[in-house]
């Protein structure tokens, strides 16, 4: 209640800091530590594919919903998987209702990014016809409640909700008209990569993962990662603080590190839902 | 070309044995499942589960009134932002506000507006987010039950509680709570809300065609039904105390069965 | 250091109130139908037509005589003169200082209400001295920065105008160190607890100091991040179970086996 404000006290500012400094934060965690996850999926029967997932006190539910439209005409055989985040002034007082605003479009964006250079959506299964038809996938992320790292949280979530996912399967029938086969797409046609974004917040010069909502609201700026397996599908650098080269150097290595014991730990791929 | 899997209606909206086609009585409601506390951010919240509409209610303020120019020097306002998930509907939503989230939000703001003592927090706001996240019929009721949770939840002073609860008319018979398809399909929709300091109907809309014999049939149903559901928000609220209290007295008591072995 | 010993007076017994209502009630609940015996007092009103009592917010039912008040358990803070409070400043301009405190209007600090007035110092004639600066309350809003924490008292409070507040008074002032965390206001009488046993108990086990305020607001800092965290945990579950009986106990009990699982003394 009530606990959100916009000006954060120096006392509380010190206070982060200082324990920081010490490696302690006020949660119990160390410096490189998650919170928990909790992901449930298919929780929204009227979508193709949805998942609810908490990461500590942040909640993000997303839903998946398709359109078959003509392809873009640079990749004919290819179905495009669009993103979108909303900011729900449900969430938090600090979001305001209206129009995306730059907040809302970089968390769509910096999961977008991670996921398109990941390979992780299979764009050619999504063709039903070479440069007439393909799926156009919605991945719309609901922001439900704002307790730091929206980035991390939207990731998985966005993951989640496609491999749980479940698009009617269509083809072209021999008078060339689209018909549904009654058959579904699941995640094991749609996803092949799982790219994990992690995220860093840094303060005076200190790094440390994962931000609450307070340690958030206090960092200079922070950075976020994606990874596959094994290599690093995009980063983003956001608010003013300035990392080196060596400090990148090292959050690369701990980025794949973190995102390798995440992948087992979430075993993402228990979701799948095979549809008849 | 949006091709998109027709959504048919049925023909008939009763099944052989005289139940409807998710296998209701005329009467019954769908199953219902309140919860309040869910969001920690907000002053006061809430969650329903009523059949497949799955929706959460936010509830802010008293607070400054943004943009300035609405606050009333003499009296708070109450805002209402019923809001639907793009992907809670059959065809993917447009993410902006659509003229019929707005009038829904408006007719619930009326609807609540009595059971608030508003003239005690001039130059204020009241704002209450409605976040419909899976949506089958009926969602404007289940969001004004909802949102009269989340206000009770918040600890804003209330004369009393609201109800909502759509009754209509499906294949020529007096039915409750239609869902999706027996709204799309039916004859009339009756979307009604009770305030219970003096049992009154504060949210009432109809469409459809109904007799003289008909509507009052409905309206004279309506107290009962709305009740029912009253019992379950009654529930809800003190639910999430009683837990606790119950849980107290759980250990207490293993507390001290262990100190007697 | 701090106490608000002084403080537990003037807010109810929450505990008796525990003790004595057992029944949670909701808004528009029936209180009573016998009228003409009880009168609503707190949190209650007469329905219409004057023929029952019922509640105007989620809380528990007391009866006191023939008075019966709701003590709620959720609810904002409402700032009422004599109020101890504690506000962030939020923004200063040179006449005045906008502190959060926690309501939907930010508190007003002049800057005379920052120092104490001191009369008859400039006595006329042989031997006076004419005032010097550092005797006259501040005409501008230098002693306090944006960001800084205070402990204020509200000196006055109405429903249109922003509350006036002061920082002239035993144990108001700047807080320096230590964190502060916002619980439900409706919550912080059971942190005092009865004559301020409950407080005395979380500072003797913690080791931490405490001030906690009518806004909901509670300042602490302690030797260490472990006695705070576990001090937190502490406070966060008297508000869960606020409305239940025997808590003092409970709770000493917790922070004793906790201190024990890790290792704190």
């Amino acid at each position: 209640m009530m606990n959100v404000k916009r000006v954060i006290s120096a006392i509380e500012r010190d206070y982060i800091l200082n324990n920081l400094k010490k490696d302690k934060r006020i949660d119990g965690r160390d410096l490189w530590e998650y919170r928990d996850f909790h992901i449930n999926v298919d929780v929204v029967k009227s979508a193709e594919g949805s998942a609810d997932v908490t990461l500590g006190d942040t909640r993000i539910i997303s839903g998946l919903k398709y359109e078959v439209g003509e392809p873009f005409p640079d990749t004919p055989d290819e179905g495009v998987c669009t993103m979108m985040a909303e900011l729900l002034p449900l969430a938090s007082p600090l979001f305001e209702g209206g129009p995306p605003n730059e907040q809302s479009i970089e968390l769509a964006r910096v999961i977008d990014r991670g996921i398109r250079h990941a390979d992780c959506i299979q764009t050619k299964k999504l063709c039903i016809r070479e440069n007439k038809a393909v799926y156009i996938l919605f991945l719309d992320m609901f922001v439900m409640n704002y307790g730091g790292n929206m980035i991390d949280c939207g990731g998985v979530s966005c993951l989640a909700t496609l491999i749980s996912a479940h698009v009617p399967e269509g083809v072209f029938n021999d008078e060339n008209e689209l018909i549904w086969t009654g058959k579904y797409l699941n995640g094991k046609h749609i996803v092949n990569e799982l790219p994990f974004v992690i995220t860093f917040g840094k303060i005076d010069d200190i790094i440390f993962m994962d931000p609450n909502l307070t340690e958030e609201l206090l960092s200079d700026g922070s950075i976020s990662i994606s990874v596959t397996e094994n290599k690093i599908t995009s980063i983003q650098k956001s608010g003013s603080a300035t990392f080196s080269i060596d400090e990148i150097k090292m959050l690369c290595e701990k980025s794949i590190e973190i995102g390798k014991k995440l992948r087992k730990e979430l075993d993402l791929w228990q979701y799948l839902i095979q549809k008849a | 070309m949006p091709l998109i899997i027709k959504d048919e209606y049925p023909k008939k909206l009763f099944r052989e044995d005289g139940k409807r086609l998710d296998g209701r009585d005329k009467h019954e409601l769908r199953p219902i499942k309140m919860e309040v506390g869910v969001i920690k951010n907000a002053d006061g919240s809430a969650y329903l589960e009523w059949g497949n509409n799955k929706i959460f209610a936010a509830v802010y303020g008293p607070r400054d009134v943004h943009p300035h120019h609405l606050a009333k020097s003499d009296r708070g306002i109450l805002r209402i932002f019923y809001r639907m998930a793009t992907y809670s509907v059959f065809e993917r939503k447009r993410p902006a506000p659509g003229r019929r989230e707005k009038e829904i939000s408006m007719v619930i703001s009326d609807c609540l507006e009595p059971v608030l003592f508003l003239e005690l927090y001039p130059g204020t706001s009241f704002e209450v987010f409605i976040e419909v996240i899976d949506a089958d019929g009926g969602t404007r009721c289940a969001g004004t039950t909802v949102a009269a949770l989340a206000l009770a939840d918040a600890g804003i002073p209330m004369r009393s509680l609201v109800t909502s609860v759509a009754l209509g008319k499906i294949d020529g018979e007096i039915v409750v709570d239609l869902s999706g398809i027996e709204d799309k399909a039916g004859q009339a929709d009756l979307p009604c809300a009770i305030t219970w300091f003096n049992d009154q109907l504060s949210l009432l809309q109809f469409d459809g065609d109904m007799t003289l014999e008909e509507m009052n049939k409905c309206l004279d149903l309506a107290p009962d039904i709305l009740k029912r559901i009253y019992e379950m928000q009654l529930n809800a609220l003190k639910e999430k105390y009683l837990k606790i209290r119950e849980e107290v007295n759980k250990s207490e008591e293993i507390a001290t069965e262990g100190g007697e072995q | 250091m701090e106490n608000d010993e002084d403080e537990s007076q003037d807010i109810d017994d929450f505990e008796e109130i525990v003790e004595s209502a057992k029944e949670i009630v909701v808004p528009g609940e029936t209180l009573t139908e016998d009228v003409n015996n009880f009168i609503p007092g707190r949190g209650a009103i007469f329905n219409r037509n004057k023929t029952k009592i019922i509640s105007l917010s989620i809380g528990l039912k007391q009866v006191r005589k023939n008075y019966i008040n709701v003590i709620p358990l959720r609810g904002f803070y409402t700032p009422r003169a004599g109020d101890k409070v504690l506000g962030i400043v939020v923004d200063k301009n040179p006449v005045k200082y906008r502190l959060d405190i926690n309501a939907k209007d930010e508190g007003i600090l002049k800057p005379k209400n920052t120092m104490k007035k001191e009369r008859g110092r400039f006595i006329r004639g042989a031997g006076g001295r004419k005032p010097q600066q550092q005797d006259m309350a501040p005409s501008s809003t230098e002693v306090y920065q944006i960001g800084d924490v205070l402990i204020l008292k509200v000196l006055s409070a109405d429903r249109l105008n922003s509350p006036e507040l002061t920082t002239v008074g035993k144990y108001l002032g700047k807080k320096m160190g230590g964190t502060i965390i916002s619980i439900g206001p409706y919550s912080i009488p059971r942190i005092i607890g009865r004559g301020g046993s409950m407080i005395k108990m979380l500072k003797n086990l913690t080791k931490c100091n405490i001030f906690v305020t009518q806004n909901g607001r509670i300042w602490l800092k302690g030797e260490n991040i472990e006695s705070e965290r576990l001090l937190i945990e502490a406070i966060e579950k008297i508000t869960n179970e606020a409305h239940t009986m025997g808590l003092t106990d409970r709770i000493q009990e917790f922070l004793e086996s906790e201190k024990k699982k890790r290792g704190i003394d």
